[in-house]
């Protein structure tokens, strides 16, 4: 094995031990939050709503729960522990590494991004146990899990390099990422909001998210699901290219 | 063969703040280098430089050879660091901590799991190595620095005040470790505040002070420039004493206080039989004689003094 794989094993590896050796920092709070979201919104509000775009509401709602797991998960592996890795300058075990600076991110992203799936996974798994959960494009369900993941993971080490303390995470979660996920039709329909209001929802990015991934467990989207894998795909390859452009800066690392 | 560390006209500035105002310097390979300044002088500025920590804003910072920052991967591979503050991961247990470490310079995980065998067990602290950092007493943290700095047996080992707040048989148990190392090969590169640490390992010190190397020299070379006194303890009490100073001029002042006569000179170890020599010609008997060597220590004071006087006359005059 060459000296960069195995450099860049150790580093995926570290990252991967730090969320599964904590299952109850990792896996517990989504399971929680997805029983009871599944519970209430998809059982006992959802026997009184119709079917949405032809399907049971929670059904519907799967996708969009998946989505807002794996990419909250994969967004908060990377900003968490790149920024407690400053915070507490462990951080420096790797930078003066002879690892790459595309290494370093390469393997930060790719383990947040398993972190996003597994949660993902699990959200619907849990799903399962409600209701008769199918995948009619595995493919494409298997490519935007890829995509949304690896994009937040991306997204998450801006945020990691950029954050000067603990309250900045919070509040971009809190204050950015919740609310474009509430507004990303992970609960309801593009077509029951006025039209106005549909155009300037096209304008989130979640609502390709949660329609990529919908299209792959139902086959059904509200928007075209190559445009918009197309155009995620390509928004991470930006974003990870902006990585690691911050690590060779020293953005957020060195003086 | 390129030396371990070269760097030309560093310079590092914060705002206004010079860091490094064009520092200069070469460590040889396989030298014990001593890094000595006060606090704020620019000693960890300039190690961060060469680990990639900090970003020269001038001037060739190299490392074997290999630029800092276009040849990185190259310059870092080959530094082990053990810095001044406590930097490690503190989730996972230390012999992990050292297995990633080791990864990360790309030694495979059965290598690297022997390998933080053996420096845990060359830093006497292997019965701990299920233990996470935070629970290790402070001397063990600083030996877990050390063993860190190790495990991807660097050619440059760089220490940032390793015995900082250690107690004297660590500090000595430490410094036997690393003089073995040197004898082995390593480049050392010490930072201290423990100037005797310096004058006991180091074959050459540089002197740093507000971002600039006032100076470069062994110990012995630097402690030369300082005065040392002769103690001279006398039968009778003298009428008159021989004038020294005439005869060397390397003496600087002749002291007698009854029958204790205390001669201040330069290299006071080479001007002592000369003054003996001239007692005994002028029929003065003598019971005791002691050298009282300058300390590094006292040089260091001196120069860094000098210095800042030396600063703060324009500062004043332009006001």
């Amino acid at each position: 094995m060459s000296v960069d794989t195995t450099g860049f094993l150790a580093l995926l590896r570290r990252e991967i031990l730090r969320f599964l050796r904590r299952p109850r920092n990792t896996f517990l709070p989504p399971f929680i939050t997805n029983v009871l979201y599944f519970s209430v919104f998809g059982v006992i509000l959802g026997e009184r709503i119709d079917q949405i775009a032809g399907v049971p509401y929670i059904l519907f709602i799967l996708p969009g729960l998946v989505v807002l797991g794996a990419i909250s998960n994969a967004f908060e592996n990377t900003s968490f522990n790149i920024f407690h890795g400053r915070w507490n300058r462990y951080i420096e075990e790797v930078l003066t590494s002879p690892l790459s600076y595309g290494t370093m991110v390469g393997a930060y992203v790719l383990a947040a991004a398993i972190r996003g799936a597994i949660v993902g996974t699990l959200i619907a798994l849990i799903g399962a146990f409600f209701t008769d959960v199918g995948v009619v494009r595995p493919l494409y369900l298997v490519a935007f899990g890829v995509v949304i993941t690896a994009l937040f993971a991306s997204l998450g080490v801006v945020a990691g390099l950029w954050a000067d303390d603990f309250d900045d995470l919070t509040m971009l979660n809190q204050f950015i990422l919740r609310p474009l996920v509430f507004f990303g039709g992970v609960f309801y329909s593009l077509n029951e909001l006025p039209a106005a209001v549909q155009q300037v929802s096209l304008l989130n990015p979640m609502i390709y998210m949660v329609n990529g991934v919908r299209y792959g467990f139902l086959g059904v989207s509200e928007v075209d699901p190559n445009a918009s894998l197309a155009v995620l795909a390509g928004l991470t390859v930006v974003v990870l290219a902006i990585d690691v452009a911050l690590f060779r800066r020293g953005y957020g690392l060195a003086e | 063969m390129e030396p371990a560390i070269e760097i030309r006209d560093l310079r590092k500035s914060y705002g206004d703040v010079q860091a490094l105002d064009g520092v200069d310097l070469t460590v040889p390979r396989g030298s014990f280098f001593g890094l000595l300044g006060p606090n704020g002088a620019g000693k960890t500025t300039f190690i961060n430089v060469l680990v990639g920590l900090v970003r020269k804003s001038g001037g060739e910072a190299r490392v074997f050879g290999h630029d800092v920052e276009d040849d990185y991967r190259e310059a870092r591979d080959s530094i082990g660091l053990a810095p001044q503050e406590f930097n490690v991961d503190r989730f996972f247990p230390i012999s992990e901590v050292l297995e990633h470490k080791a990864g990360y310079h790309g030694i495979p995980r059965e290598r690297a799991a022997e390998r933080a065998e053996e420096v845990l067990k060359r830093v006497g602290i292997y019965d701990k190595r299920d233990t996470r950092f935070d629970w290790l007493s402070g001397g063990m943290k600083r030996r877990f620095m050390l063993a860190r700095a190790l495990i991807t047996e660097p050619d440059l080992l760089i220490l940032d005040e390793p015995t900082a707040g250690v107690d004297v048989q660590l500090r000595h148990e430490l410094w036997d470790t690393i003089v073995d190392l040197n004898q082995r090969g390593t480049t050392i590169l010490l930072t201290t505040h423990y100037i005797e640490e310096a004058e006991r390992l180091c074959d050459e010190v540089a002197i740093l002070d507000s971002g600039r190397v006032l100076d470069v020299a062994s110990p012995e070379e630097l402690m030369d420039r300082g005065t040392d006194d002769v103690v001279i303890q006398l039968r009778d009490e003298p009428t008159a004493v021989p004038d020294f100073t005439a005869h060397d001029d390397r003496i600087e002042s002749v002291d007698l206080d009854g029958t204790r006569l205390v001669v201040t000179a330069r290299q006071g170890g080479l001007v002592a039989p000369d003054v003996v020599s001239l007692l005994d010609e002028g029929g003065h008997e003598i019971v005791d004689l002691e050298i009282q060597r300058t300390s590094l220590e006292e040089v260091f004071v001196e120069m860094t003094r000098a210095d800042e006087d030396g600063r703060a006359t324009p500062e004043v005059a332009s006001r």
